[in-house]
């Protein structure tokens, strides 16, 4: 039997067991036991004397008693009855606790108990409401006021009948007796109290999301049914095993490292804010706090999955790979992050960019991978999806986890950070002041703004990355304009540049030979000065100003004198012009005049041999043999270095060449 | 309540509105008995569950079905009449809405009912909850039934295929409101939005505050205005009482002035 509801939807609208009412309920009928249970006394009003009042030190002692737990744990159990609302206070109605003294509970009559069946109606709160205006006008308070404004609003059609009801069981109350009225309106009152909890509270009666299927309901015997139990039988026969004494050694490792951590296990400090409603926990332990608080610290040394979830401690091993000048691991683990749980829309861009900056030949800060994985990568580039890049992403988790992390834990970064760590003291609230907080809570920072704060945060990080000097051939010169992130930023659309913000100002890019040929000298000035770490707003806007016919003409110059590349390469200043140069051909739309690839043949930098087309010009390293024969054959003089993408190269060859 | 069929005018509305007007009483009387209904079920399982309030909230239930039944028929013959008058229509819409949600009341209250007789058995008297509750509901009953006065033959024993019988008869009664409340939704297509209330949004309160309930209730709370309450009225009922009083002495002034002058 269900409740009928008009609108007949279909969607997921029934409640989830909640099997701790059962239990609740078969606890409280022995509670009330004339004989074995709690004891109870009258109640003295002004008149009429009231009977079937329980203290509360007595329903605890009751409560430890019969469970055999301490007074602590009943008391908790005391409360959680009277949050159900099967018990409730008579003084300070509100306040939905047991308070170890002598104030005063009542059972709550079986009509007023809470069901899972069936949910608690708008129409029976708006005449609940209606009944107690009747009964004193104005004494409504602000929430239920704003209730009964709201529900009089989108009730309107039922508004009569509630009025009319509510003049009803008004009336019908009368006929009782006055001791009887009073327990009556104590019982509804205090039902609402728990099923229409003032804003700020928390409800015992919240229970998640409604769920599709009725609990209720019997499911019928279906061969769909007995289906879904194969299935789900044979899935069983062919997991894989672990001896139990393995998997419990794990259990028992993971909770003897973990307990002392856990805020219900051990105490939290400074303290719990969901018991004491202060939020001080919260606030030492947010992503962005300067000094961390010394469990967490403890906690990175745990693992390097601790150490890497954890927003603070993931800044603190960037500081160290910084130091260590191998920043560009992490900085790729964080893109196939990125790459992983980013939107679909975004993930081409993602993809190209990841392999532009970190995998190609000539990439600015390309990462050590194996031959193999890296053939594996680049093949799978050709038709990127989520997880393309997840065997490169393992073999450089399992890189920075076996090599930097070690190090990491015995550097200088980290014993500073752990010596600067700060423990806060433990908070000791009376009653009072507990009241005060729960007065005082707050809502804290909505997400939207914690995400947009994380993204303008990444942007400005992007912005002043660290540019890693790791190979300095000329094949592999970091870029400084290219700089690198951790984070992508929602590209802002497929046309413009692919890649960071601010290659937005260099539209046009200039040819390496025209800047190398105007600017060496202060290229190298600023490349001395600067040290590794380049602040590339400064480079990026040089390069910029550049014009278009400057790069046209000086590019006609390089022809005529025919001067080989090599030898261009070796005079130019490494760093800004194979910058300008790549990221003239970074971007993939834009067709750029002297930008034709020679075709190559595939160079092997492991002298591994792999069976690959020509067309998949992948490895980033080819062999300097090779390339000084295949220079002189190129037709374009230029044969600058060249980014190219897996898939781009397939349809460049197809359609421009 | 005959079809109404003519199209003259004056006979027409004449009779619609006492259509009108006997629905309206008739689904003022559920009301009621809903509303009284809802007391007694309040007291199911508590100290106060006997074999009298199972018999009151029984017959209250059969009066409400009887009720039910008959505006069920005597609304939607009108609503399905093709030429009832707008300004009409709208107020049988409204008795409809009033109607249907009476009833889902009813049959909440009946599935509660069902519900607790099976967690707390009256035949096991211990398990009774003590809600505090002392009196029984029997004028309530009386007044859902509108009985003067409500003669119950007291049985002592408790039958032993009674609690069967009644869980049994309860569940048709619930599956038959069922049945009524979908056939109600096919038969008659009311939009419920486009309904328009007459009332107010707050109840008045009634006339009769009770002065020294309200201070009995009051203490419960924690509120320190209540105590006042009742002094207000008092000083009301004497202002009222001084005024009268000066009124009268006035009168006989003017009497005697008139006379001897």
């Amino acid at each position: 039997m269900t409740i009928r509801n008009a609108l007949r939807d279909h969607g997921q609208r029934y409640r989830p067991r909640m099997a701790c009412l059962k239990k609740a309920e078969k606890v409280l009928l022995e509670m009330q036991d004339p004989c074995t249970g709690v004891k109870s006394q009258p109640q003295r009003l002004v008149i009429t004397i009231i009977p079937h009042a329980i203290t509360g030190e007595d329903i605890i002692a009751w409560l430890a008693d019969r469970f055999q737990i301490d007074a602590q744990e009943a008391r908790s159990f005391g409360s959680m009855l009277v949050a159900l609302g099967y018990i409730y206070p008579l003084q300070d109605h509100k306040r939905l606790v047991i308070k170890p003294d002598a104030s005063l509970y009542r059972f709550q009559t079986p009509y007023f108990w809470p069901t899972q069946q069936w949910p608690v109606e708008d129409t029976d709160y708006a005449i609940y409401l209606a009944k107690r205006n009747i009964r004193k006008k104005g004494i409504l308070e602000l929430h239920e006021q704003e209730q009964y404004n709201h529900l009089h609003k989108w009730m309107n059609h039922k508004w009569d009948f509630v009025v009319m009801q509510a003049k009803e069981q008004y009336r019908a109350a009368k006929e009782r007796k006055k001791p009887d009225r009073v327990v009556f309106d104590c019982q509804e009152r205090a039902y609402w109290v728990v099923h229409r909890p003032p804003p700020g509270t928390v409800s015992a009666m919240d229970y998640g999301l409604d769920r599709r299927t009725d609990p209720n309901t019997d499911e019928t015997q279906t061969p769909d049914y007995y289906e879904r139990i194969m299935i789900f039988t044979q899935q069983s026969i062919m997991r894989p095993r672990v001896k139990s004494s393995v998997s419990i050694g794990a259990l028992v490792k993971y909770s003897a490292t973990y307990s002392g951590h856990d805020p219900f296990l051990s105490k939290c400090l400074p303290s719990n804010p969901w018991l004491t409603d202060d939020t001080t926990y919260w606030t030492l332990n947010m992503s962005n706090v300067e000094i961390p608080t010394k469990m967490r610290v403890e906690r990175w040394t745990f693992s390097f999955k601790e150490l890497l979830s954890d927003p603070r401690g993931r800044d603190d091993f960037r500081l160290f790979l910084k130091k260590e000048f191998s920043g560009e691991n992490l900085a790729f683990w964080e893109g196939c992050e990125d790459l992983k749980w980013g939107t679909a829309v975004a993930m081409r861009e993602k993809a190209e960019q990841i392999y532009k900056t970190f995998l190609a030949r000539g990439a600015p800060r390309w990462i050590n991978i194996d031959g193999k994985t890296m053939e594996i990568t680049v093949k799978g580039l050709k038709h990127p999806h989520r997880y393309v890049l997840d065997a490169a992403q393992t073999h450089i988790y399992m890189l920075m986890k076996k090599d930097s992390y070690g190090r990491y834990l015995k550097s200088p970064v980290f014993k500073e950070t752990l010596k600067k760590a700060i423990c806060p003291e433990e908070h000791k609230f009376n009653e009072v002041q507990l009241e005060q907080n729960a007065r005082n809570r707050r809502p804290s920072l909505s997400p939207i703004i914690i995400r947009q704060q994380e993204q303008e945060q990444r942007a400005k990080m992007a912005a002043n990355a660290p540019v890693d000097i790791t190979q300095l051939c000329r094949f592999t010169t970091p870029v400084p304009h290219l700089a690198v992130y951790t984070g992508i930023p929602d590209p802002p659309s497929v046309t413009a540049s692919p890649s960071l913000p601010f290659l937005a100002h260099t539209p046009v890019c200039p040819s390496p030979i025209s800047v190398a040929l105007d600017s060496t000298s202060a290229s190298e000035r600023r490349m001395e000065a600067s040290d590794g770490e380049g602040n590339t707003e400064v480079r990026a806007p040089e390069g910029g100003n550049l014009s278009k016919s400057r790069m046209a003409l000086s590019l006609r110059r390089l022809l005529k004198r025919g001067c080989s590349p090599s030898t261009m390469f070796a005079s130019l200043s490494p760093k800004c012009h194979t910058a300008a140069t790549t990221s003239s051909r970074i971007q993939p739309i834009t067709p750029d005049e002297a930008s034709q690839a020679p075709p190559r043949r595939i160079g092997n930098f492991f002298q591994i041999k792999v069976d690959i087309p020509p067309e998949c010009r992948i490895y980033p390293i080819e062999s300097e043999d090779e390339d000084e024969e295949n220079r002189p054959a190129s037709r374009d003089a230029v044969g600058t270095e060249e980014i190219i993408c897996p898939w781009e190269s397939l349809t460049r060859q197809n359609g421009t060449g | 309540m005959p079809l109404v069929n003519n199209k003259v005018g004056d006979d027409c509305t004449a009779s619609g509105d006492k259509a009108l007007a006997d629905g309206k009483a008739l689904v003022d009387s559920l009301i009621k008995v809903v509303a009284c209904y809802r007391h007694l079920a309040s007291c199911v399982g508590g100290c106060t569950d006997s074999l009298q309030l199972r018999d009151e909230l029984r017959q209250t239930r059969e009066k409400a079905q009887n009720l039910a039944g008959d505006i069920c028929h005597h609304l939607t013959s009108h609503l399905r009449d093709k030429s009832l008058p707008d300004g009409q229509r709208k107020e049988m819409e409204l008795l409809w809405v009033a109607f249907s949600s009476c009833l889902e009341l009813l049959h909440v209250d009946m599935c509660k009912v069902l519900n607790i007789s099976g967690i707390v058995s009256l035949a096991d008297s211990a398990s009774l909850v003590h809600t505090g509750l002392e009196g029984g509901c029997s004028d309530v009953a009386a007044r859902a039934l509108s009985l003067p006065d409500l003669n119950q033959a007291q049985t002592d024993s408790l039958p032993s295929g009674l609690e069967s019988q009644e869980r049994s008869t309860m569940e048709l009664e619930i599956s038959q409101i069922d049945r009524m409340i979908d056939d109600m939704e096919m038969k008659v297509n009311v939009l419920r939005w486009m309904v328009e209330p007459h009332g107010p949004q707050y109840a008045d309160p009634l006339s009769s505050t009770d002065s020294v309930s309200m201070a009995v209730q009051s203490i419960d709370e924690e509120q320190q205005a209540p105590t006042s309450q009742p002094l207000c009225q008092r000083s009301h009922i004497f202002v009222l009482l001084l005024l009268v009083g000066v009124f009268f002495v006035a009168a006989t002034l003017s009497l005697c002035i008139f006379f001897f002058s």
